[in-house]
């Protein structure tokens, strides 16, 4: 069953919030790189809930599950960083709107990895290089400190995509493959 | 009169199965019923549930024929909106059900649908929580209520929406006896004071039988095969046939030969006094020999007075000490809430005990790992989800000899041995997720089982379970423990710990008040009372009875299925 | 941090009181305010309103020591970082150049020092008001508050999903851990090489995504078999009525807004340097 993005059910809302409940317990695992960077494993949810649901759920779920965990840990939101978290996972979430896509029934081919890929290292690199900005337009944080900042994070946020997300979406699909047809073999 | 749920030759198939999961479903229910749907374990119970408030097809889907009438209309030409008016359902996952962040919130949560106003909403809330004794929990959210509570205010959610038909799929899984006890006649409550149309679905038969019940509808695969009131359905002793188990003292009355063809009351233990009967049962237990006690093993865990609390100024383990040897099986018994799963966690070295100690064949394992442990002592969690790892389901079995650097053959031999003992089989190259609840809590143990620890901790292995499939893997575990494996499980199921545990022990708010033979120990009405446990049936029937050795009739009855068993 | 997930601390001073939404908004427009400048001495006067509305909701302090501490930490490291860096940055905002501390590649200087120092002052500037919103607003007002300042209520209510279900996660995530670990496929140092452990990560990211699926479906049915979403709008149990109170803060909270956005037109331009 496959339906417009825009439109909300129930199903829609709940995955919403369960996505974003996930993606904020979650996003505090990580290994520290520099000042405030780190390397977290939890971006790959943001890739998975995109394959699965689309831009617009990614989206929602991204940015609400970065400002609940900015709101238990740190006290302050994030908010050039939370919205980048939105970014990814809509761009990542674009593939989701591809042709014969869809990883709940098993079907994933390789040209779908590569397009995937594709949106993921993009968005990565959008969506830091506006959370950069707004630090340095809004926060008024210096350019050459940001840059370094945004460079390492989207090394990093690639390279869990890379190895973590990308992975993941691929087996899930192949397991779904076998779901079909059961029957019982005594 | 019309019925308020009428399926005319109903079969319904779920889209991942090759086979229909409902088959040629003829069933009238009348306004104001109360149904109990009994069946084993994956035979379409909450399938057909799921028909009759709408789930099937708007949330799963599937190809069905024939037609499903609810409340006088077609079911396929209503939308789950306008079903959940007439249809209230209280899910088998609690937690799920329970999608509030408060009790209130909870309890609101439908009328917040129907836009109710606020001030109405928050009187009508009030109301409802009041009936089933939660108001005081108003505010509380749902990590600070224990799974009975939680049901309590499931119902409540129910109470204050108009459905004229209610729908418990497995209300009492994993209560304490008397929990579940109250939660019956909480239902029947309703039942009599609201007149709404009742549906059961449960496998605690006993339980269920002890508030009065109009019909039984016995399913198996996918049919039903039964459709009777209660009393001509077990004097015919039908339950049985179903791999269901006939309630006990029904059973102790059929193995001393007694014909029940026209009683009525069969359903109530200590109904049907009858010096006949009672002649009849004394002569019986008297012709069983007795089983000689257990002889104790090596010591293999022995726990020193810990004690454990998740905050430190509420502890929740209490100095605990006790110990187990080789080829013992200990049933850990108490009320919801009591510490049962939070001992078995600092065995395990999930949690780490504030003071006391753990020995392990006389060494302390403090300084355990959890995975050191683990290869010593085995535990299948209460909650099997939390365990199941793969997609399917021989390499969830196969996936710890694996890591134990087992390979080839033997895992496969091992792996298919695991699985026929957990009835798993013919489902080994299906993926987890067409598993019933029951069926996957059968894979965790069938994936600990495999491991062969020396200790292995079941935390409630029966829920939800029928009893043809418990009881292979009971019987199977028994047998292991005579070959000197040392079993401790958390049950509330009272006639199980009598069958298989040489000794019981009793945790109530995080302390031990009795330790003993299981039998001694439920007969003691200041533990039960305490532990929320109960008198097992048979020996309440016993009593009822006036035999004259109520115990020894019960331990006859354990020791007569146990030969019976090994014949 | 309580059991329900959130932070909230119960009281029942004014602030505790103030309508939910009014608190989000006072929160966001504070927000907004202190994005717009770079000026120590603004800071400071919010800094001080702040806490003097932190003080006036009665909430002990040990229950907001973690969270300062973290932030503390974390401007430090920050600040630390930025002067390590860009030892010269201020320069670009006030054109002078007072050298201070040399560092050997380079020196840190005065305009530096200052800036930094006002940046650490920016964050700082945010806390106060975002912990007067989170710390006195129980998580079941925040959805009924999303709505009631126009956010639809599917959206609200995915918000309270995420609050409801996060302790029910994280205890997910440690059940499905240490299960594995008993199995020998847990992740300590003990459990083997370094790519081994972090296989075995992996393996818990299935089950709990798997578990998370679960919960989509279970709670989406539970959620569906009880009218969700059935109409247009819903009420809220938790929706409060605006009191004379809550219209007066709101009041003020706009005039705050005008008189920040004429301080930024017409005063305080750009960053303040006395120095
Ligand atoms: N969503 C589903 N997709 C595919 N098959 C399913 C689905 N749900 C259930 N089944 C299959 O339908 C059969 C009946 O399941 P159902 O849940 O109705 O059993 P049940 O009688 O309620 O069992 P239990 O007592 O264990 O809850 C099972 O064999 C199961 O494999
Ligand atoms: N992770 C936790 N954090 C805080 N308190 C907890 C936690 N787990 C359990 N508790 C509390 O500890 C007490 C004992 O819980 P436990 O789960 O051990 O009970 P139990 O005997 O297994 O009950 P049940 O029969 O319902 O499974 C309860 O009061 C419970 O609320
Ligand atoms: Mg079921
Ligand atoms: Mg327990």
């Amino acid at each position: 069953m496959r339906q417009s993005i825009w439109k909300f059910n129930t199903r829609t809302v709940v995955t919403i919030g369960i996505g974003a409940a996930l993606y904020g317990a979650t996003s505090w695992i990580g290994i520290p790189l520099i000042a405030d960077t780190q390397l977290r494993p939890a971006i790959a949810l943001l890739a998975i809930f995109g394959a699965l649901f689309g831009p617009v759920v990614a989206f929602l779920a991204g940015i609400i599950g970065h400002i609940i965990s900015d709101f238990v840990q740190g006290g302050i939101v994030w908010w050039g960083w939370a919205l980048g978290s939105g970014i990814t996972a809509a761009f990542m979430g674009l593939i989701f709107l591809s042709k014969g896509f869809n990883p709940q029934e098993g079907q994933v081919s390789r040209k779908h990895l590569l397009l995937f890929t594709v949106y993921g290292l993009v968005g990565i690199v959008v969506s830091l290089t506006f959370s950069g900005l707004f630090d340095i337009y809004v926060m008024n944080e210096p350019n050459d400190k940001i840059l370094a900042q945004v460079a390492l994070a989207s090394a990093a946020n690639i390279l869990v995509f890379l190895v973590l997300g990308l992975p993941a979406v691929w087996a899930f699909a192949k397991r779904n493959r076998e779901n079909t047809n059961l029957s019982v073999d005594r | 009169m019309q019925p308020v749920i009428s399926f005319q030759n109903y079969t319904f198939r779920y889209k991942s199965q090759s086979e229909p999961t409902l088959r040629n479903i003829n069933l009238d229910i009348q306004s104001g019923e109360k149904i109990w749907i009994a069946g084993p374990s994956g035979s379409g119970k909450s399938t057909l549930a799921h028909c009759i408030n709408g789930l099937i097809p708007f949330s799963y889907g599937g190809e069905s024929s024939g037609i499903l009438y609810v409340g006088g209309k077609e079911a396929a030409k209503l939308s789950i909106f306008e079903l959940s008016r007439h249809v209230g359902t209280i899910l088998q996952d609690q937690d799920a059900q329970f999608v509030g962040l408060s009790v209130g919130e909870d309890v609101a949560f439908q009328m917040e649908n129907e836009q109710v106003p606020h001030s109405q909403m928050k009187q009508d809330v009030y109301a409802s929580l009041t009936q089933v004794g939660m108001e005081e929990f108003e505010s509380q959210g749902p990590q600070d209520l224990s799974g009975g509570q939680k049901q309590s205010v499931s119902l409540a959610g129910i109470l204050s929406t108009e459905a004229d038909i209610l729908l418990f799929d497995e209300p009492l899984a994993n209560l304490d006896p008397a929990s579940g006890a109250r939660a019956m006649k909480l239902i029947d409550h309703i039942h009599q004071s609201t007149g709404k149309t009742i549906i059961i679905i449960e496998h605690r038969v006993e339980d269920v039988l002890q508030q009065p019940i109009d019909r039984i509808i016995v399913m198996s695969e996918g049919e039903i095969v039964r459709d009777q009131t209660p009393d001509q359905l077990l004097a015919e002793g039908a339950l049985s046939k179903y791999g269901l188990r006939q309630p006990l003292h029904l059973q102790a009355m059929k193995y001393a030969g007694i014909t029940m063809g026209g009683m009525k009351g069969l359903s109530d233990p200590e109904g049907n006094v009858h010096p006949s009967i009672g002649e009849e049962l004394n002569a019986w237990a008297a012709g069983i020999p007795f089983d000689p006690p257990h002889v104790e093993g090596e010591r293999l865990l022995e726990l020193d007075h810990l004690t454990f609390g998740y905050d430190k100024s509420r502890p929740v383990i209490k100095d605990v000490s006790l110990t187990l040897s080789r080829g013992e099986t200990v049933a850990l018994l108490g009320n919801n809430g009591a510490g049962k799963s939070t001992l078995s966690g600092l065995i395990t070295g999930i949690y780490k005990p504030d003071r006391g100690e753990i020995r392990y064949r006389g060494e302390s394992i403090a300084s355990w790992s959890i995975r050191k442990r683990g290869a010593a002592i085995g535990y299948v969690m209460q909650n099997p989800n939390h365990m199941i790892t793969q997609h399917l389901i021989r390499d969830e079995v196969s996936i710890g000899l694996r890591a134990r650097g087992i390979t080839g053959d033997e895992m496969t031999a091992k792996t298919d041995e695991a699985l026929r003992t957990c009835g798993l089989y013919p489902y080994r190259n299906w993926p987890v997720s067409a598993l019933s609840y029951g069926q996957k809590k059968r894979l965790s143990i069938a994936s600990i089982l495999v491991l062969k620890p020396e200790i292995m901790i079941l935390d409630e292995p029966t829920a939800g379970q029928d009893y043809k499939h418990y009881k292979e893997f009971m019987d199977f575990i028994h047998q292991l423990a005579g070959q000197g494996m040392a079993f401790i499980f958390i049950t509330h199921d009272m006639h199980l710990a009598l069958e298989y545990a040489s000794r019981a022990v009793v945790l109530s708010g995080g302390e031990i008040i009795a330790a003993n033979h299981v039998a001694n120990v439920l007969s003691n009405p200041v533990v039960t009372k305490k532990a929320h446990l109960r008198e097992v049936s048979l020996s309440r029937f016993a009593k009822a009875q006036q035999l004259q050795a109520p115990e020894r009739f019960v331990q006859a009855f354990v020791d007569y299925e146990k030969r019976g068993m090994q014949a | 941090m309580s059991k329900g997930g959130g932070i909230y601390v119960a009281g029942d001073s004014w602030v505790h009181r103030l309508d939910g939404a009014v608190k989000l908004i006072l929160w966001l427009i504070w927000t907004v305010v202190v994005f717009m400048f770079l000026d120590l001495r603004l800071f400071a006067v919010m800094i001080a309103i702040g806490v003097a509305l932190l003080w006036s909701a009665r909430i002990p302090l040990r229950k907001m020591a973690f969270l300062f501490w973290f932030l503390i930490f974390f401007t430090f490291t920050n600040a630390i970082f930025i002067l390590l860096i860009t030892p010269t940055f201020g320069t670009t905002l006030t054109g002078t150049n007072t050298p201070l501390i040399p560092l050997g590649y380079n020196t840190i200087n005065k305009e530096t020092l200052f800036y930094v120092l006002t940046l650490s002052a920016k964050y700082i500037t945010l806390l106060p008001l975002t912990l007067v919103f989170i710390l006195t607003t129980h998580p079941s007002r925040f959805a009924a508050s999303l709505n009631k300042v126009g956010v639809p209520y599917k959206i609200a209510y995915a918000v309270s999903i995420a609050f409801r279900y996060i302790p029910d996660l994280t205890q997910e995530f440690k059940h499905i851990l240490n299960s594995l670990s008993a199995r020998g496929l847990g992740i300590t140092k003990e459990d083997g090489t370094i790519a081994q452990r972090m296989k075995n990560l992996t393996l818990v990211v299935v089950p709990l995504l798997q578990s998370s699926l679960h919960h989509i479906d279970a709670v989406s049915n539970a959620m569906d078999l009880r009218g969700f979403g059935a109409h247009p709008k819903r009420t809220w149990y938790m929706g409060m009525k605006m009191s004379s109170v809550d219209k007066t803060v709101l009041l003020f909270i706009l005039l705050l807004l005008a008189l920040a956005i004429y301080l930024k037109v017409s005063v305080l331009k750009g960053f303040w340097y006395p120095l």
